[in-house]
């Protein structure tokens, strides 16, 4: 009676002791998230509603969200944010998980593949940028191959594929960046003994189809959707690439924000707060629906 | 430290000496410094001996870092005086300091003892009294300044009211392939944009807030509205609207001419001169024209590249050097702004990189002259005289931000 007390008291004190342990340990990741991420989103927010001391501004309302409301030059931006962000992300996420399946059925040469797909993860988004416009601009690569060829006349007989209306250097851009990532999460779920499942429903009669369909996608899926929200909302704040390949108007809502923002009269942050903050918020609705999308995809597929 | 108030109020008095002589309205000078001693130029260098002046100053120029570092102090040393060159991005953070000095009531020994400064920056420290004022005129080496130039004596339509002393020049002009466009296409704006509607698609400017492309949309208002005389000065709404909706006609009128047909403008000068480098377009605008022998000889544009001021002339701005009011070392500031006015100093910053002259050089000696027009000049680039010769002012800032947001409604998003 009293040893199995003991016991009892023992394993609540140490149980305490190692909830105080992990919160102790956990301290330094916690304050950096919730004085930077926490903290940071919660002064953009107060800046959004008008809270700007250092321009003796303290009184708090929605005008900044109204005034992005009326303005054409961010109407304009919203629907081009989305259309880009939903047009390149799927466009990645098709082509990654077509050839994380066409290196998958390489066999033993699939390491040189995977490798291949490593190449261009270092390299960063504003290089990238730099090296479509070089590629597809009208005076570039492309358009002198083609003039060579006596494709095209002046500069400005080739087609418009930077600074153009679609956005199209833009998403090209993300889809060479993206496809190689999403490619890679796709093999790496591959990897996890997908082959040996594959052969078992082969050998219990399973076609083709039917091991894509209940063996490949399962694997495939929750990596790919998951890889894909993070590029969705990567793309839906990104400023360099649209700055780059893009036009002034209609812009992408970051480079609406970052042009609110670098505004010579202060006041104008507020309307710069407000629209990062419709940034998050699109965000955190992609995910939420992404979420319970691919939710309801990987119940149908097992 | 006894002398150290009177320094500023010493060049200010021996100057009002000069004045009364001249007729001048003195007593609001005098008022305006509080003080009554008449001290000459001799007594302020001697003040100067020994101190060292904190130079807030963009610091982004290797070029002009080592000017300051080297020639300068080496030319410094007569007087005993050395500059701390204090870099920063932005002339903001020197009026950020001066401020909050201001705001925590340090009326003295400031940490700020020299600013680089122009326009906006220059505009609001005013408005906040943090500059020293009425010294500049009064400089030995201002005799060579022409204080009847609009862009000595308005810096972004502010009176400069002596309160900060001229140092460079900063000149538009039309940059363009002579292979594609003859002199007689770059005689004007007229000219130029009939040019351009015989080649469609040849010729562009970067969207504002750019600051070239600003620049290139003000230059279009100027020749719409005949110069800058109806908008000289502070702003003034009514003047404003009744210019604006003429350029804005004008603007909307060349766009089937211009690159990608007017639809989109690139975002920035650099992309501009890429396109032109890259043979896209025949002809832009461009701030820094000193820049373009450089380009030329690296191979990156065409050995036909020329430059032009249309009729109407071209939009030049000026910097300045100020001494804030609570300057620890304002005697050595003094000397340093003297300095930078002698006209040795302009020949060897302009021998350096180009660097335009913010002194009238036909007040200074031939020998100077001379050596001015020995510096060797690429043939893309235009003479200081010619470039110089109509130079135009810049508008209030005011104005400029108005002209920024509203192209963006008007022409942008048509």
């Amino acid at each position: 009676m009293n040893s199995t007390r003991t016991t009892r008291v023992r394993a609540r004190v140490q149980h305490q002791g190692g909830t105080l342990r992990i919160a102790l340990m956990l301290a330094p990741a916690m304050t950096v998230v919730l004085v930077f991420f926490v903290g940071g989103i919660g002064y953009a927010l107060l800046q959004s509603l008008g809270y700007q001391p250092f321009i003796g501004r303290t009184d708090l309302s929605l005008d900044a969200y109204r005034a992005i409301l009326d303005d054409p030059a961010v109407r304009a931006s919203l629907g081009l944010t989305l259309r880009l962000a939903l047009v390149g992300t799927s466009l990645s996420a098709v082509l990654g998980t077509g050839i994380a399946l066409l290196i998958h059925r390489l066999g033993r040469s699939r390491r040189w593949g995977f490798a291949l797909m490593q190449l261009n993860l270092a390299v960063p988004h504003v290089v990238g940028a730099l090296a479509i416009g070089l590629l597809l601009s009208q005076s570039g690569l492309l358009a002198r191959l083609a003039h060579g060829a006596g494709l095209v006349g002046a500069p400005a007989t080739f087609p418009a594929l930077v600074a153009d209306a679609h956005g199209f250097g833009i998403v090209a851009e993300y889809v060479w960046k993206e496809t190689p990532f999403l490619a890679l999460l796709a093999l790496t779920a591959l990897g996890r003994g997908t082959d040996q499942l594959g052969h078992a429903a082969q050998v219990l009669g399973a076609g083709p189809l039917q091991r894509l369909r209940h063996v490949i996608v399962p694997a495939v899926l929750p990596p790919v959707a998951a890889g894909s929200i993070l590029v969705f909302a990567f793309v839906l704040g990104s400023y360099e690439v649209p700055y780059l390949l893009g036009r002034p108007f209609p812009a992408t809502l970051p480079v609406v924000a970052y042009e609110y923002y670098t505004d010579i009269d202060l006041s104008y942050r507020a309307e710069a707060m407000a629209i990062a903050v419709l940034i998050a918020l699109l965000a955190l609705a992609a995910m939420l629906g992404f979420l319970a999308l691919v939710g309801r995809l990987a119940r149908r597929a097992t | 430290m006894l002398n150290r108030p009177v320094s500023l109020a010493a060049v200010v008095a021996a100057a009002a000496l000069g004045l009364t002589a001249c007729g001048s309205d003195v007593g609001a000078r005098d008022a305006a410094v509080g003080s009554s001693h008449t001290q000459d130029w001799g007594q302020v260098v001697d003040a100067a001996k020994g101190q060292q002046v904190n130079w807030y100053m963009w610091g982004g120029d290797p070029t002009l870092n080592q000017f300051v570092n080297g020639y300068l102090n080496e030319r410094l040393r007569r007087y005993d005086i050395t500059i701390n060159q204090v870099k920063i991005n932005d002339t903001a953070e020197a009026i950020d300091t001066m401020l909050g000095e201001k705001q925590a009531g340090k009326t003295r020994d400031g940490s700020v003892d020299l600013v680089w400064v122009n326009g906006e920056n220059f505009a609001t420290g005013k408005q906040a009294h943090l500059w020293a004022c009425d010294w500049a005129e009064h400089l030995p080496n201002a005799k060579y300044v022409d204080f009847d130039d609009p862009a000595v004596a308005l810096d972004f339509g502010v009176p400069v009211d002596g309160c900060e002393a001229v140092w460079q020049q900063a000149n538009s002009a039309l940059v363009y392939n002579s292979q594609a466009l003859k002199a007689g296409d770059v005689a004007s704006i007229e000219s130029l944009l009939a040019w351009a509607e015989e080649h469609p698609g040849r010729f562009t400017y970067p969207a504002p807030p750019d600051f070239t492309g600003s620049m290139a949309v003000r230059t279009l208002l100027y020749d719409t509205i005949g110069g800058p005389k109806e908008l000289t000065g502070p702003f003034e709404a009514k003047a404003y609207e009744d210019a604006a909706p003429r350029l804005w006609d004008r603007l909307n009128a060349i766009e089937p001419t211009l690159w990608r047909k007017g639809e989109t403008y690139p975002q920035t000068q650099d992309q501009v001169e890429k396109m032109f480098s890259d043979g896209e377009i025949d002809a832009y605008f461009s701030y820094g024209p000193g820049a373009v022998g450089d380009k030329v000889s690296k191979g990156v544009f065409p050995t036909s590249t020329r430059e032009a001021v249309l009729a109407g002339g071209n939009i030049a701005n000026s910097s300045f050097v100020g001494i804030p009011a609570n300057a620890a070392h304002d005697d050595a500031a003094l000397v340093v702004a003297n300095l930078l006015q002698d006209p040795q100093t302009q020949l060897e910053l302009y021998k350096l990189e180009g660097t335009y002259p913010g002194i009238d050089l036909s007040r200074a000696t031939a020998a100077i002259r001379g050596q001015f027009d020995d510096v060797p000049l690429s043939p893309s680039v235009l003479p200081l005289d010619e470039l110089l010769a109509n130079a135009q002012p810049e508008l209030a800032s005011d104005y400029v931000t108005r002209l920024e947001r509203d192209w963006k409604s008007n022409v942008l998003q048509r």
